[in-house]
């Protein structure tokens, strides 16, 4: 009885106890909870809890844990170390690789309360502490600074060893940007940061992580400046880029002043066809049977039946200057025909192409050479062409009627024409004028052109002349007045040597030779003449449609001859002939015009085209 | 001539030869440090998709894993006597530390076999990933396997030590869904820890070898 009554009082004091904290409402304690536990280093590890309602109470928590192969309960060893709510597992009380299951107990005078266990491996809630010494400096390189951090490992992560691997991350920000920059470092313990603003600062933190583990907190910012390095570069770049424009401007000025130069260079202006008749726009902008029928020219090829005759416009005239006249006294009713008309008169246009034996060499030289362009020779050959065609009549009629026009020119060839009046010297061919030149230069014609330089050659007064004369084959700006003083000379010559000195290159009385061309020497070097196109058939048998001009008689009759003696015979007549047409005494066959002559023989030179001369008279 | 022409092709040929002899001591030997680099590699790639793998099986089951989840001891490796903490672990030797690697490695082989047969009858949402993570752990463990065994090769004998840790689950791993879920987030439980114990003894085994890079320990 005695030993009941304390238990009993106790009952009542508890029962009196509970329900006087009733009244003041304390409770047991709240629900602690653990929130996490972190190992720094794999070694040690440390948990948290958060504690609940106290209760009102003084209310004390203690840690409990057991590990995974035994029943054993242990209680937190440190509950300081670590903080406040916290407990700390020091070296000897971490085990690895086995799992722990921890409970948190709140305890006050009213009770106790347990918090939910956790379970944790230590290998796997590794978080270390963040990196140490972080070192930033300004790295100079080549003027482009850039940045060079440098830090440590956590003190207590043993990575020496290889117990914890550690990988690092940086992350840089400018100190008013609001982005940060993250860069991963991985095991290595330096980094550089490139591409940093002029004038700059930067912070600069730090972080590490194991290798299956949390990442740390990071470290403490590290504040740099970065110099200022860009002026002395815009200086710079400023100054080539003024050059550079400088230079690109007077570039595009020269090209601008050569702009048409260069145009021609790069893009050469496209020669356009120069076929007669040939109508450019024809050919943009016509159809193909349009094109081809102005290609048709009329009169070419010739289909008429004037044939080679109107196209033969070459004749040599001869000029004999005044003071030979007087040699040439006897043969002076001929003569007057072939009195070398001025030099004075000779302005040109009147000249056949090639108006004398050394004139013909000059002029084909002459249209060698200005073969193309506008020529004003070719030009005035082209009138005396237009002026030929339109009244080889008139022509006809005029030479018979004025027998002294000329001025001693003797036309030797085509048709007809006695000594040509200056103005009539239409003897171009209706074609290409540079084949009309090729025709007139016959060379077998009074006088071949090598024996005329040949006669210079051997004339010892005549290589002034020679000389002259070579000028004159070498300008050929006043063709006219070269002309006029070449005939003189070299008729002067002809009639000095003799014409044994006469070298004739042996050539068939019937071939033709044209000029090549006219050397520095002034030899002008004759090929034989290809037969072109100028007359078709009539053309080729030359020989039999030229008899000798023996001379007009007083009736104005054109006295043909018709034997030829020989070629020195002939080439002494021709000379004569340029001279004067002298009646050859060998032979006195005279022929009158008639159509049953028509065929001649052959002779050298000097010949006039009968076929044609027999049809003048219809006319 | 023909004296000289030997005499020639003889320093030259001994010259070639010395570079050939040269090549082949070089080549043949790969450095202890880059092999033990490349398997400290695999093994942390291993370990990473174990737990990506756990932590998936995890989520979608988390209540019955917590309740009814048998004890990692239970699992078929705990009786390898391994280093529960760094002071241990420093003391054991290179030899002793691969052929741990080794037998926990071998360990596994079998059980890696059932997981991957019973992943694709999985009753879980992400039941493809899961399949295809757990064929992937397979072979980077196959080629783990090759890499330490040649690496016991260079170390000695004592490495060649294996531990023989048979698996006695058998092929079955359980009738019911919820019975193979458990024993599918315990077996990956398991395996989570040891590959975590392969790659720990194989990164201290680095750090130790000869000359290892100043930057990486």
């Amino acid at each position: 009885m005695m030993k009941n009554v304390p238990g009993s009082l106790l009952l009542l004091l508890v029962i009196n106890v509970t329900l006087d904290a009733e009244k003041i409402g304390l409770r047991p304690p709240g629900k602690p909870v653990l929130t996490m536990c972190r190992s720094p280093e794999k070694e040690t590890f440390t948990c948290w809890w958060e504690p609940g309602s106290d209760g009102g109470l003084p209310t004390t928590y203690a840690l409990y844990y057991t590990k995974e192969n035994s029943d054993a309960v242990f209680e937190c060893p440190d509950y300081h170390t670590a903080g406040k709510n916290s407990c700390f597992f020091n070296k000897n009380d971490t085990s690895l690789w086995v799992n722990y299951n921890i409970t948190v107990v709140a305890t006050n005078t009213l009770g106790r309360t347990f918090s939910d266990p956790m379970d944790i491996d230590v290998v796997y809630i590794v978080k270390p502490n963040p990196p140490e010494e972080l070192n930033v400096t300004v790295m100079e390189d080549k003027s482009w600074p850039f940045l060079r951090a440098s830090w440590e490992s956590p003190d207590k992560a043993d990575t020496r060893s290889g117990w914890i691997t550690l990988i690092y991350e940086l992350r840089v920000k400018l100190e008013d940007d609001g982005e940060w920059e993250m860069h991963l470092a991985g095991q290595q313990k330096v980094f550089n940061i490139f591409s940093l603003r002029s004038g700059g600062t930067y912070q600069v933190q730090v972080r590490c992580k194991p290798d299956h583990g949390f990442w740390s907190e990071w470290s403490s910012t590290s504040y740099i400046k970065v110099p200022d390095y860009f002026h002395r570069e815009k200086s710079m770049w400023i100054l080539v880029t003024v050059f550079a424009a400088f230079i690109f401007l007077i570039a595009a000025w020269l090209i601008h002043m050569n702009g048409h130069s260069l145009k021609h260079c790069i893009l050469p202006p496209v020669p356009g066809p120069k076929i007669k008749g040939f109508d450019k726009k024809l050919l943009k902008y016509g159809n193909s049977e349009e094109i081809l029928t102005a290609l048709v020219v009329p009169g070419f090829p010739p289909t008429t039946s004037s044939t080679c005759d109107d196209l033969l416009v070459e004749y040599l005239e001869v000029y004999i200057p005044e003071d030979q006249e007087m040699i040439l006294e006897e043969s002076k009713a001929e003569r007057d025909l072939l009195k070398s008309e001025a030099l004075r008169s000779d302005n040109d246009s009147g000249r056949g192409s090639c108006d004398s034996h050394t004139l013909l060499m000059e002029k084909c030289a002459q249209v060698k050479e200005t073969d193309i362009g506008e020529n004003p020779v070719m030009k005035e050959k082209q009138r005396h062409q237009q002026e030929w065609n339109e009244s080889p009549l008139a022509y006809a009629h005029k030479d018979l009627l004025s027998p002294d026009m000329s001025g001693g020119r003797v036309k030797t060839w085509p048709s007809v024409f006695s000594p040509l009046p200056q103005q009539s010297a239409a003897t171009l061919s209706q074609t290409n004028p540079l084949v009309m030149a090729k025709q007139h230069c016959h060379s077998d014609s009074l006088f071949p052109l090598g024996s005329t330089s040949s006669y210079f050659n051997h004339t010892a007064h005549s290589t002034e002349e020679a000389h002259r004369h070579s000028e004159f084959y070498t300008t050929n700006n006043h063709p006219q007045k070269l002309q006029a003083r070449s005939d003189l000379n070299i008729s002067n010559i002809g009639y000095s040597e003799t014409p044994t000195s006469l070298q004739l290159p042996p050539m068939q009385p019937t071939s033709y030779v044209e000029v090549q061309e006219v050397n520095r020497d002034n030899m002008v070097l004759l090929q034989p003449a290809v037969s072109k196109g100028c007359c078709g058939d009539g053309r080729i048998d030359n020989r039999e449609d030229y008899s000798k001009v023996k001379g007009m008689s007083s009736d104005k009759v054109l006295l043909l001859q018709r034997d030829v003696v020989s070629h020195e015979m002939d080439l002494s007549k021709e000379q004569k002939i340029n001279g004067a047409l002298e009646a050859d005494s060998s032979s006195p066959q005279v022929s009158t015009v008639s159509p049953a002559q028509n065929k001649m023989s052959p002779t050298v030179d000097g010949y006039v085209d009968t076929a044609v001369m027999f049809t003048l008279p219809t006319h | 001539m023909s004296h000289g022409t030997s005499g020639t092709s003889g320093t030259s040929g001994s010259r070639i030869f010395m570079t050939v002899l040269y090549l082949v001591a070089s080549c043949s030997s790969v450095p202890i440090n880059d092999l033990l680099d490349r398997v400290s590699q695999r093994s942390d790639k291993i370990h990473s998709l174990s737990t990506t793998l756990s932590q998936e099986l995890d989520s979608q089951f988390p209540l019955m894993g917590r309740v009814i989840t048998p004890r990692p001891y239970m699992c078929h490796t705990s009786s390898l006597q391994t280093p529960n903490d760094k002071a241990q672990a420093l003391q054991v030797s290179e030899s002793d530390l691969l052929s741990l690697a080794r037998s926990l490695l071998q360990a596994w082989v079998d059980p890696l076999l059932v997981l991957s047969s019973s992943a694709s009858s999985l009753p879980h949402p992400a039941q493809n990933a899961i399949a295809t993570k757990i064929r992937e752990l397979q072979e980077h463990s196959k080629s783990l396997g090759d890499g330490l065994d040649i690496l016991s090769g260079k170390m000695g004998p004592a490495a060649q030590n294996l531990s023989l840790l048979p698996y006695s689950g058998g092929n079955d791993i359980g009738q019911d869904r919820i019975s193979r879920i458990i024993h599918l987030n315990f077996l990956m439980s398991c395996f989570r820890r040891d590959s975590h114990k392969i790659d720990s003894f194989l990164k201290v085994l680095r750090c130790r070898a000869t000359q290892p890079q100043p930057e990486m320990c």
